[in-house]
């Protein structure tokens, strides 16, 4: 997630998560994808064209700044994923970003959630363990198994932001949440606030949604819903990046109209905060007089 | 409820029952029936059941009372089934039975009633029972025997005395059976129960007024009045009398309940109003649908004003209900299908796109087949056999835009092939009263086809001549004689000759060719099959029964073979074939559209795709194309529709759906549209550039200007 799409979600007066995200611009990101034992051919082949389909949109652009692995068929183990998680634990840093999406099936039997392998499965409890080894103090685990939504209470850790496809362990059937999210990180539509970045909260609501209008459509009750539970700090975790978004103003003569731009962008956070509080004509007057500034300015940038 | 409470008619049976010694619980049961304490009658005849499982009289009077309680019919058969099953010669549980059947308009009821009047030949209910089903079959001389059967027996029966008013008035006649009647509303509901199933719901109306106001507890009248009075668009009176039953008689019965349930819905539902079309909408999916249905509605009201020489003098009202049970609360206790539209006088309700999964049917061929009923109904003062206004409109779906409609389906070839299809005279029994189970849908079919055959052989004026002398109330026998210059029966051979052309080679062959596509289908999920023996047995099966285009048709089997060997070409000519034959899978059609496209056919690919607005309008996806195509093709006021259908429809995207509307806004010249929608965009999106730059432009702002 860029900056911008930061500004536009949280109110001004918020700088932590500011600088938070400005500190990703040197972090290295490490991105795991795991296709677990689908236990039919159908569903074999479908988490592992889930997790190829990540595998390559991740890895693409050449990004220099993420270190992309994943796990499908037959070494998708515990053991191989416990090593990959231990190799990552000795390589990243505190100011490092870890991402962890897990495709595949997964249960619940009241207290405890695995996520399905072939051979031994590995428990809820085992990958908090394993990932509370990694230092990067920025994470996010994308559980996408049907019952995922039992984890949440064994990953939960500060600075550790879980989505999962269902609410609780109690959804049991197998989820098309997956399908969305991955849809999510190839659909340039994914990306709301146009920034050419799709954070895991734009990617969230684009599955999200998709999900839903899947059942809806179908004339099926839904049998996942997905969660989320924060979506400020889901918003700072950059999935995809296109076009220009990586790119940095370093010329001096624009810092001005840098400065200036971003103050703009903060009175329209702080314009949209207080929406409710306005009437419709007047918000509507002020938010167009900032947008065209904002429009003129950045063609000031990019001339 | 149609018919005498049970309990009134069995009455003596109860007394002698009583006299024999069980009755104690049984009077409970009856008293407590009687005094509408349904819940604890309910319960005592539970109990009765449960510690006598052997006894028939409980079975029936179980059954009678649960057959009363409307909402119960499924227990009630059960009941009466179970009382023969131990008592073959009851007569009582074969009347139940029947009765059960006949609120069906199932065809086993005359059976039942006939077996009924066979074991008790002074059961005068059968025969007015045979009567009443014998008249919704249309078949007047079999009513009146039966009617007058059961006066032979009961000269005072007043369902029998009924019947004959219903024929007289039916006919436009004065009725001296009508005074005979007297003060028994029963008899007035019959009466109104004809006029509504022939469609004349003003006049079921007034005679369900006049069942009231001879019997003011008549609480199944205030009911059905009330669920007429809201078929006609009278909300607020239907409301008043449908609550009344509810709160009395009828909380039980499912058609009271959700039609009032209904009405609760309807202030989440927005009407557009036009001089000549209202349209009501629910409010989530209004703006994304009202453009595409205003703009067939009037499309349709000129194309049937000029076809039937007719115009309408009040508006087409159409209803569209996202929830496919509230569809269904309007067509409850009407005979035929009405599975996806029905109409009452200048009302329409239908199924809304989203109240089917996407793709499954085709809003605008059931609008269009929907208003010209509308307005065959108006022509002829609803003195039309059901067959040929549904004839006629399943004519009309395919006849201005072929690939509309409904295809012939396995279904209907297994009924031609079995020689299922009804004569034209009695073709109207194969909607009301149904022998098999698809007959209803080889019904539709048929007729559709006859009326097909006539516009061929005669010419699409002779449609319009036949309506007319339909309207003059003239049985159908007289209009095939008058108008065709032939007898009934000779019509008869010859539509099924010609039928048989068409279908001929479809029936012949049809199980060979049904193991054909199987064989196709495995083979085309072999990894290592060759596109060119797939498109050789693809094209062949085509040939066999070009009609079919639904799940594992050859076409689009074709067109991976021939994307296969990387032949566009071949692959275009297949989808083709698959769009002309009326396929509209929207993934396939969006394949075609983007092949169209590609090719350099821009407009034919908007064409393919504009196709599918007609089917699922509430596809994001498809405006986005669609509007895509209409940029490039310079078709501005198409674009800024679909775009603006996209924005209704609050995509996940919204900046760019506002964007693409700004940029359509902007082609057409509506620079005041354009930024404002350009601002939305940007509103959503702060800093999207190409809204940025769009934004500037039509200010007349920065370097650009």
């Amino acid at each position: 997630m860029g900056r911008s799409l930061t500004r536009s979600l949280i109110p001004a007066g918020l700088p932590a998560l500011v600088a938070l995200s400005a500190c990703t611009l040197q972090a290295t990101t490490y991105m795991v994808t795991v296709a677990g034992l689908g236990g039919e051919a159908d569903y074999e082949q479908r988490f592992a064209l889930l997790a190829n389909d990540t595998d390559k949109i991740l890895k693409s652009g050449g990004a220099t700044d993420r270190v992309v692995e994943t796990l499908k068929g037959p070494d998708a183990t515990k053991a191989k994923l416990n090593a990959t998680l231990s190799r990552i634990a000795s390589q990243a840093k505190a100011q490092d970003v870890f991402i962890l999406m897990l495709i595949g099936h997964g249960t619940f039997d009241g207290a405890e959630y695995k996520f399905n392998l072939p051979g031994p499965d590995i428990s809820g409890t085992e990958l908090a363990i394993a990932l509370n080894r990694i230092p990067a103090t920025r994470q996010l685990v994308v559980d996408m198994t049907s019952a995922s939504g039992g984890v949440t209470t064994a990953l939960k850790k500060d600075g550790r932001t879980v989505i999962t496809a269902t609410k609780s362990g109690m959804e049991k059937n197998a989820t098309v949440f997956a399908r969305f999210w991955v849809e999510a990180l190839r659909d340039p539509a994914a990306d709301t606030d146009k920034n050419e970045v799709v954070s895991a909260a734009e990617a969230f609501h684009y599955a999200q949604t998709k999900t839903a209008a899947f059942y809806t459509e179908q004339k099926r009750i839904a049998t996942e819903h997905p969660q989320l539970e924060d979506q400020q700090k889901a918003a700072s975790f950059a999935l995809v990046r296109y076009g220009s978004a990586a790119s940095v103003i370093t010329d001096p003569a624009k810092r001005d109209l840098v400065a200036k731009k971003e103050d703009i962008e903060n009175k329209i956070d702080a314009l949209k905060f207080e929406k409710d509080l306005m009437s419709p004509e007047e918000y509507r007057r002020q938010i167009s007089a900032l947008l065209l500034e904002l429009a003129k300015t950045q063609e000031l940038i990019d001339k | 409820m149609k018919l005498p409470k049970p309990w009134q008619a069995l009455a003596p049976v109860v007394l002698s029952l009583t006299a024999a010694g069980y009755s104690q619980t049984l009077q409970q049961a009856e008293s407590l029936w009687r005094s509408h304490d349904y819940i604890n009658a309910s319960s005592v005849f539970d109990a009765l059941l449960k510690a006598h499982p052997e006894n028939v009289t409980y079975k029936v009077r179980a059954g009678e009372f649960y057959y009363a309680r409307h909402d119960y019919m499924a227990d009630a058969a059960k009941l009466f089934q179970e009382a023969i099953a131990l008592d073959a010669k009851n007569a009582q549980a074969y009347l139940g039975l029947a009765r059960v059947y006949e609120e069906e308009f199932s065809g086993k009821a005359t059976e039942m009633a006939s077996k009924a009047i066979e074991l008790d030949p002074k059961l005068y209910e059968a025969e007015e029972l045979k009567a009443r089903i014998a008249l919704e079959d249309d078949d007047r001389p079999k009513a009146i025997a039966a009617a007058d059967v059961a006066l032979k027996i009961n000269p005072d029966a007043v369902n029998a005395i009924a019947i004959h008013a219903t024929i007289d008035l039916l006919d436009d006649k004065e009725s001296p059976w009508v005074a005979k009647v007297g003060n028994r509303g029963v008899g007035y509901e019959t009466i109104a129960h004809f006029f509504v199933i022939n469609r004349r719901y003003e006049d079921g109306i007034a005679y369900y007024r006049k069942a009231i106001a001879a019997t003011p507890d008549l609480w199944s009248a205030h009911s059905q009045l009330g669920v007429n009075l809201m078929r006609m668009g009278f909300d607020q009176e239907a409301y008043k009398e449908l609550e009344l039953a509810f709160n009395n008689d009828h909380g039980s019965d499912a058609s009271t309940r959700n039609s009032l349930k209904l009405l609760d819905t309807f202030k989440d539902y927005v009407t557009f109003k036009t001089p000549n079309t209202i349209l009501r909408l629910d409010k989530k999916e209004a703006d994304a649908l009202r453009p595409y249905f205003e703009q067939q509605m009037k499309f349709n009201i000129a194309l049937f004003e000029k076809k039937y020489q007719y115009k309408l003098n009040a508006p087409v009202q159409v209803e569209v209900y996202p929830n496919h049970e509230d569809f269904a609360v309007r067509t409850m206790g009407l005979p035929g299908l009405g599975a996806l539209g029905v109409t009452f006088d200048t009302v329409v309700a239908m199924d809304s796109p989203s109240g089917r999964p996407p793709g499954e049917f085709h809003w605008a061929s059931t609008l269009r087949h929907e208003m010209s009923h509308v307005f065959i109904l108006k022509l002829t003062n609803d003195r039309v056999p059901r067959w040929f206004t549904e004839g006629l409109a399943v004519h009309e779906e395919t006849a201005t835009t072929p690939d509309w409609g409904d295809r012939i389906t396995p279904q209907i070839i297994a009924a031609i092939r079995d020689k299922k299809l009804l004569p034209v005279a009695q073709l109207d029994r194969g909607f009301v009263h149904p022998e098999f189970a698809a007959q209803v849908i080889v019904s539709y079919f048929e007729a559709g086809k006859i009326c097909d055959y006539i516009a061929e052989r005669w010419g699409e004026p002779k449609l319009l001549d036949m309506a007319k002398q339909f309207s003059k109330n003239v049985p159908t026998s007289t209009v095939i004689r008058d108008q065709l210059k032939m007898e009934p029966e000779a019509f008869d051979k010859d539509f099924l000759s010609s039928l048989d052309k068409e279908t001929g080679h479809i029936v012949k062959n049809f199980e060979e060719w049904t193991k054909g596509l199987g064989e196709l289908n495995k083979l085309a999920r072999q990894p290592d099959s060759k596109p060119d023996d797939l498109l050789t047995k693809a094209r062949a099966l085509e040939a066999g029964y070009p009609d079919y285009v639904e799940t594992g048709n050859p076409y689009l089997i074709a067109v991976k073979a021939c994307l296969a060997k990387s032949d566009k070409a071949c692959a275009l000519d297949e989808f083709a074939k698959y769009s002309k034959n009326s396929g509209r899978d929207a993934d396939a059609i969006k394949q075609y559209a983007k092949l169209l496209d590609e090719a350099g056919m821009t407009k034919p690919a908007a064409a393919q795709l504009d196709r599918l607005n007609f089917v699922n309008p509430l596809d994001q996806d498809l405006h986005e194309r669609l509007g895509a195509l209409y940029l490039k093709t310079g078709d501005a006021p198409l674009a800024v529709r679909e775009f603006e259908a996209l924005v209704a429809l609050r995509p996940v995207d919204a900046a760019g759906a506002h964007y693409n509307l700004a940029k359509a806004f902007n082609i057409q010249g509506q620079k005041d549209k354009a930024r404002e929608e350009a601002l939305n965009a940007l509103e959503a999106a702060p800093n999207f550039k190409p809204a940025q730059k769009l934004l500037l432009e039509v200010s007349g702002e920065g370097t650009s200007k």
